[in-house]
């Protein structure tokens, strides 16, 4: 009886935690959200207020950066800085390879050849 | 030649005296007394029965005399692991050390010698305490966070709301669990596989499932760090198995298409306060999950603050390559086959499969939901809302090759992450929120 009364309590608690939970890591969420939508503009803005410029509105600064530069340019660049850098190897010159030997005859045992040609 | 020949006579030369000393020896013993002559034979066949008997002993303490099925099962198990990591490229940053620790774990050995992961004074065991004291997760938090960037994720914050969406897995797994017959605390720590978080998941059932806790009732609850870990890990290794016939499932073939626009850029001053302002916002609302999220922000602020390239290089590199080696490895190991092998841990294995689908359902509909809302351009895929589980950066991945395959030019991983990483922050508040219930 007392087993079942517990059983009952535990999934009644369980629906409890389940509809808190889900709501508070909404919240928790939806707050982190809205900051970001809102407040932080208006934290950029006041920060500028302080630092100078005084006549500046909301508005004009709600997106600081750039519209047109957008994270598929910076990526775009970026790729090609990286490209340049680290694929340049490809392009060696290949010639490099079969440049011709200085020696053109090395009998590297023949006494003759060790007397006229000094290291 | 000389010295070697000089060196080898003298060295037939010990070896041929040493005989002929010892039978002198002999002989003065069987000189003086008939009786220790006896004794000898006798010491001699107690030196063959000892040897025998050391052979027997030793082979007693090998793995072939005391190997069960159990430890057998689990060493396949642990080999499945590396095979998966290495033939499909499934995570083998996890499940390479996570498969070798599964079979250092479960390698028999005779109990009493510190040698086992659960014997105190082990090197194992001292390894373990890292794990069952909640130690690494936030060693790993602050890797992940300062590699993080969480850029889009300002650009755009209505997509935080796909992270929490996710944690809907969280919680009805923890229902179910429930309704499975585990006790609270436990139902807690095997929910929280939903989340897709190796590490809050360990956090969280080291503090909740730890074997150590009583109950109210006076029960003390079990131990489950290894399988849930071990669940919890090997689901995250498999989103690309598990996600993407949901996402056919729930997803019309229209909305898979869609094009979301590309995030604005985002300003450095944005980038440095959000750590900030992210960190005293959700510790202050669940001050339980502050070990998780304090280390994740302050590594994001180490990465954002441009002043200290040093450390956050080391927190993403060294750090955190050290900590998963160890978590690893250790997290493997703990799959002991007299422990692990139970009913619960299949329970729990059957469990973490629903919550994953459930979690992913969650946020695949919530992003369904949020359309209807939106207009034009500001529409968002569908698609993203799988990767509100965390699982960082698998699910992302996941999300941009499915959008890939119904249209080759739609990228979606940049869109992805944003709800990727609110899907971390959103497990580790929902951890912390059944820590501070249960805990």
């Amino acid at each position: 009886m007392t087993h079942m009364l517990l059983y009952i309590d535990q999934i009644s608690e369980g629906y409890v935690i389940l509809i808190t939970g889900l709501l508070i890591v909404f919240g928790a969420l939806l707050t982190l959200s809205l900051f970001f939508k809102f407040g932080l503009p208006v934290m950029l803005y006041i920060y500028k207020v302080i630092t100078k410029r005084k006549d500046k509105k909301i508005k004009d600064i709600k997106v600081e950066a750039d519209e047109a530069f957008t994270g598929e340019i910076a990526a775009a660049i970026s790729v090609a800085i990286h490209m340049y850098l680290n694929e340049q190897h490809d392009n060696e010159n290949a010639i490099l390879t079969i440049k011709q030997a200085r020696k053109l005859y090395s009998p590297w045992s023949s006494k003759i050849y060790g007397t006229h040609n000094k290291l | 030649m000389k010295k070697i020949l000089l060196i080898f006579g003298v060295l037939s030369l010990l070896i041929f005296i040493r005989p002929a000393l010892g039978l002198n020896t002999n002989t003065t013993n069987n000189n003086s007394l008939n009786t220790t002559e006896q004794v000898n034979t006798s010491e001699g066949d107690n030196v063959y029965e000892g040897a025998f008997k050391g052979i027997k002993q030793f082979y007693n303490y090998t793995g072939f005399a005391n190997a069960t099925s159990g430890n057998l099962i689990m060493i396949f198990i642990g080999i499945i692991f590396i095979y998966l990591g290495i033939k499909f490229d499934y995570e083998p940053l996890l499940l390479i050390p996570i498969g070798a620790g599964v079979i250092i774990g479960n390698i028999p050995f005779v109990a009493g010698n510190q040698t086992g992961i659960y014997e105190t004074g082990s090197v194992l065991n001292y390894l373990y305490f890292g794990v069952v004291k909640g130690v690494y997760p936030p060693l790993i938090f602050l890797g992940i966070g300062a590699m993080t960037d969480f850029s889009s994720l300002i650009a755009n914050p209505k997509l935080m709301l796909l992270g929490a969406a996710a944690q809907i897995g969280v919680f009805a797994t923890f229902l179910g669990a429930l309704y499975l017959g585990f006790n609270l605390p436990e139902a807690g720590a095997i929910g929280i596989i939903g989340g897709a978080d190796g590490p809050t998941a360990i956090f969280l059932s080291s503090k909740l499932a730890n074997g150590l806790n009583v109950l109210a009732d006076g029960t003390t609850v079990k131990n489950l760090i290894g399988p849930i870990a071990i669940a919890a890990y090997s689901y995250m290794a498999l989103v690309p198995v598990i996600q993407p016939p949901l996402m056919r499932l729930l997803i019309s073939k229209e909305d898979r298409k869609i094009k979301m626009k590309p995030p604005r850029a985002v300003s450095q001053k944005e980038k440095m306060i959000f750590p900030i302002v992210a960190l005293i916002l959700t510790t202050f609302i669940s001050p339980s999950a502050l070990p998780l999220l304090g280390m994740l922000f302050f590594g994001n602020l180490l990465k954002e603050s441009g002043r200290t390239e040093r450390l956050a290089d080391t927190a993403r590199t060294k750090l955190i390559d050290i900590v998963t080696i160890l978590l690893g490895v250790t997290v493997g190991a703990s799959t002991q086959a007299d422990i692990f092998i139970t009913k619960d841990s299949m329970l729990i294995f059957g469990l973490g499969a629903i919550s994953f689908v459930i979690a992913t359902c969650g946020g695949l509909l919530f992003a369904k939901f949020m359309n209807l809302f939106l207009k034009g351009d500001n529409k968002i895929n569908p698609l993203i809302g799988a990767a509100g589980v965390s699982a960082v950066p698998d699910s992302a991945r996941v999300v941009h090759t499915e959008g890939l395959k119904s249209d080759p030019s739609n990228y979606l991983l940049m869109h992805a992450m944003a709800p990727n990483v609110s899907g971390v922050i959103g497990s580790a508040i929902a951890a912390g929120i059944i820590l501070s219930f249960l805990g």
